[in-house]
């Protein structure tokens, strides 16, 4: 197997503001993005949702740039944009024909500098994100099943726990000043990452970063607030209703081992025999074997991100859609069936060599592309953020895929029987209230 | 007075800098003697390839025998060979790290698949083993069949799969582009037999199209190919008729009641072009102006300034036959009528008003620019060509569009959006609570009423 050389250079500008650039020029097509190391995890008490708010608040408007003209300016240089809340960090990002490389930086730089927003748009904004909610979860089968449900059973820190979409009572409280308070705080250069991958020259975006981004002022970030979670010691379960849909679902979440230890590694490996689409252990059993399950689906921080992209507790999530003819309990006793296979045999040599196989495939692919595509090297831009705001170490894009291909059956087997077990998990289940259509 | 810090940065936008020519990857194209198409593309940007068979068969020319016997079909078709049980085969697909759907939508079937380079021999030789020797063992077909009864229950209950298939049934009447999904009683209905007389039929190499874009040398990979799929004897399926959609003339209110509903889903739609319609760029360049990007118009009315929805959209749809637009929102009960309001006011400004020439630079850019992003990723190219060749697009389509879309005048959007953004007879779906929506709704057209299962009430 070939090693990654994928070209990264970084730098650190005099206000902290880290500057990430990974050059190829094969196409002429250039991806900036600009990562906050701030999620909802972080949001302050009593404003549970304000994270994701705020990310929108970012499209209303900086100094010299009006509500609306980002977004204009992107669209009209032949891009397209967004950005998204995280656990950990918050992200806005464009693809951009590379001519327009400088008009995004500025763009960039001015909302980091001064944002610019009125009571108008913070209320106009409140409620589009009502409607954001209703349309991906109030109003849909399943919505916000599990990454809604599970943390307020599984954790007991508020950071870990609450609703990370914001309860409506919460939304309505925010306050400009609350936008502008947040603003200062967590959004100052020190606090973020510049990426820019494709299409230009490492000199060329280091002086370009240095003219727009370098006399932004950066204040000092407070103490990060403690997001541990203390030991638990039994199984917590919840239920949670579902208005819509007929079938009847539970997820199962298990504390994940800290991200780059050893048990990190082998953990990985076991959640891609587990979850690994149709072949994996979870679907092969309950859907295809056993029949009790219409779907399942799950992974490591399932289903908003991947074992990169985070920086505190974590679970490694199972959803399981199963059919109405069978009870929770006998679809549970199926699942942890698998669990109790592979604690107590392991995994073979065989399999665990087409896991490592996939597993880089998979890499592969989330480098190139990741999330629905459309942004090119959105992977690779995210995982080097992560990297960069978690580790200081963007190069480990070109390293860590050696640790996981070194993992042995032995390894996996011993991380199934420590993390997979009763008192290390959460489940809930969600439970129909309709019969259905009529 | 700013502070002396801030005034290196200059207030005013920075220009454009000059444009790097976009240049499309040549293409290496074959044709197998037993007709298989083939078009293979190179492209760089990770030790993968990605790759699409293609059949220009889909549920429409299958409707009168089954509805969505194309895509139960497709579902099958990965679950068994003559030689290869489905374990067997999701198992050879692991160990070549590769990943495979297949699917059937109105038109086409498909078989998609991607795969590191390094083993692309033996995934050529597995997707032909799918394409050729699938058997559809009973068991599988049984548990699939409960599978899609289980989704569709799922499909029922969901306000968007609501509205379009309704939209679907309102404007394509006794074309089989009115069916999205079948009714559980078709599925209940549905025979093994009929899939392996599908399958034997459409699954030929004379109905097919194979494309495979990503880090590979084109004549290594057309020996693979040939080497694969040489042996599976010719043939291509017969031409079908299918009737005619009616002229739909006069603007109706389709209300679908999703009982215990927090929010309304809005869909107003017109029947369209296809994509051989000379119309075809400048409709879709009339489209990103009003709700095609997020710089336009429905986006910036309803969304930014009332706060009424988070993705109202518009879009052009193109199938083989005949084509259709539509324009959606999910808003609050409340809002709908003035939800609606604001579409039609939109619609008909896009009608009445010739577009300034700064907003049509704007949106020929957006389309011209993002149509190049395809060159980004192995998928959007592939994506890209298999628009290109299923529907036998001019050879120089892709090369030429960015130049046809740079072409296009303010008198060419109006136009197009006369003829299309036909907002008087406009057919209007809202799918939510009857009782919050009947009164709001009835205000744009004369009522009708459905429930989640597609009865009047």
């Amino acid at each position: 197997m070939p090693k990654l050389q994928i070209p990264i250079e970084s730098t650190t500008l005099g206000n902290g503001l880290r500057v990430v650039i990974s050059p190829d020029r094969a196409a002429p097509i250039v991806t900036v993005g600009v990562y906050y190391n701030i999620g909802f995890r972080l949001e302050p008490r009593g404003r549970s949702g304000f994270a994701h708010l705020f990310e929108h608040m970012m499209f209303q408007g900086s100094e010299n740039a009006g509500k609306m003209v980002h977004i204009k300016l992107v669209n009209a240089s032949g891009g397209v944009l967004n950005g998204s809340t995280h656990y950990d960090v918050t992200n806005y990002f464009q693809a951009v024909p590379s001519n327009a490389l400088e008009r995004v930086l500025w763009l960039e730089a001015d909302r980091m500098r001064a944002l610019k927003v009125d009571g108008e748009n913070l209320r106009n904004q409140r409620d589009v994100v009502k409607e954001e909610v209703r349309v991906n979860v109030l109003n849909q089968p399943y919505g916000g099943f599990p990454w809604l449900d599970l943390p307020p059973v599984a954790y007991r820190n508020w950071p870990n726990a609450h609703n990370f979409y914001g309860d409506f009572q919460d939304l309505d409280a925010a306050t400009l000043d609350d936008v502008r308070e947040f603003f200062k705080t967590y959004y100052a250069p020190l606090n973020a990452v510049l990426l820019v991958l494709g299409d230009t020259r490492p000199e060329e975006v280091f002086a370009l970063a240095e003219r727009y981004f370098a006399d932004i002022p950066s204040n000092s970030l407070p103490p990060r607030a403690d997001v541990s979670e203390l030991p638990q010691t039994e199984e917590r379960r919840g239920e949670v209703e579902e208005k819509f849909g007929t079938l009847p679902a539970l997820a199962i979440g298990y504390h994940a081992p800290e991200r780059r230890t050893a048990d990190w590694y082998a953990a990985a490996m076991l959640d891609q025999a587990l979850h690994g689409g149709r072949v994996g252990r979870i679907y092969r059993r309950l859907a295809l074997e056993k029949q009790v399950a219409v779907d399942t689906e799950g992974g490591i921080h399932y289903p908003l991100g991947d074992a990169f992209d985070y920086n505190g507790p974590i679970q490694m999530v199972t959803r399981i859609l199963h059919k109405p003819e069978f009870t929770a309990g006998q679809t549970l006793a199926e699942f942890d069936q698998v669990i109790g296979e592979i604690q107590e045999k392991g995994i073979g040599d065989e399999e665990l060599k087409q896991v490592r196989v996939k597993f880089r495939s998979d890499y592969y692919s989330q480098l190139e592309g990741g999330h629905g595509g459309y942004i090119p090297r959105f992977g690779l831009m995210h995982w080097l953020a992560c990297f960069t705001l978690f580790d200081r170490e963007p190069q480990l894009v070109n390293s860590i895929l050696d640790g996981f291909l070194e993992v042995t059956p032995a390894r996996v087997q011993a991380a199934a029987q420590k993390y997979l077990v009763a008192r290390n998990r959460a489940i809930v289940f969600r439970r129909p209230v309709a019969k259905g259509a009529a | 007075m700013a502070p002396a810090t801030a005034s290196r940065e200059p207030a005013a936008v920075p220009a454009l800098g000059p444009e790097r020519p976009v240049v499309w990857p040549p293409r290496a194209e074959a044709t197998l003697d037993n007709g298989l198409k083939v078009v293979l593309v190179t492209s760089h940007t990770i030790p993968k390839f990605t790759a699409q068979l293609l059949f220009r068969s889909g549920n429409a020319v299958a409707a009168r025998e089954a509805s969505g016997l194309a895509e139960i079909t497709a579902t099958v078709v990965r679950t068994g060979t003559n030689s290869r049980a489905s374990r067997q085969i999701e198992e050879d697909l692991r160990r070549m790290g590769a990943d495979l759907s297949t699917g059937a939508g109105a038109d086409s079937s498909a078989i998609s698949f991607a795969g590191l380079a390094e083993f692309s021999a033996s995934l050529f030789e597995l997707v032909a083993d799918l394409a050729r020797n699938a058997s559809f063992p009973a068991e599988e077909f049984e548990r699939e069949r409960r599978q899609r009864l289980e989704e569709l229950r799922i499909e029922r209950v969901t306000p968007g799969f609501l509205a379009g298939e309704r939209l679907r049934k309102v404007l394509f009447g006794a074309h089989p582009y009115a069916l999205v999904a079948p009714t559980e009683a078709e599925v209940e209905g549905y025979r093994r037999e009929q899939l392996v007389a599908f399958y034997g039929e459409h699954y030929r190499p004379g109905n097919a199209l194979l494309i495979a874009v990503g880090d590979f040398s084109p004549a290594e990979f057309l020996q693979q190919i040939e080497k694969a799929f040489r042996d599976w004897p010719a043939g291509k399926p017969g031409q079908t008729e299918l009737p005619a959609p009616p002229e739909v003339r006069g603007r109706r209110v389709h209300l679908v009641h999703l009982a215990g509903s927090v929010q309304a889903q809005v869909l107003v739609g017109n029947r369209a072009i296809t994509r051989h319609h000379p119309d075809w760029l400048r409709l879709g360049l009339a489209n990103s102006i009003l709700g095609g990007a997020f710089n336009s118009r429905l986006v910036m009315n309803i969304r930014e300034q009332k706060g009424y929805s988070y993705s109202p959209r518009s879009a052009v749809h193109a199938l083989r036959q005949h084509g259709y637009l539509s324009i959606h929102a999910a808003v609050r009960h409340e809002v709908a009528a003035a939800t609606l309001a604001e579409i039609f006011y939109e619609m008909d400004r896009m009608r009445a008003l010739p577009v300034g020439e700064e907003e049509l630079a704007d949106a020929r850019n957006y389309l011209s620019g993002v149509f190049s992003l395809g060159l980004g990723t192995q998928d959007g190219l592939a994506g890209q060509l298999a628009t290109a060749y299923l529907n036998e697009l001019p050879k120089d389509y892709l090369e030429t569009y960015r130049d046809n879309i740079r072409a296009l005048t303010p008198e060419d959007v109006l136009a197009a959006s006369r003829r299309y953004f036909d907002s008087a007879n406009a057919q209007i779906v809202v799918v939510g609570e009857r009782k919050d929506l009947a009164e709001q709704a009835a205000l744009f057209g004369d009522l009708e009423v459905y429930d989640a299962l597609g009865n009047r009430t």
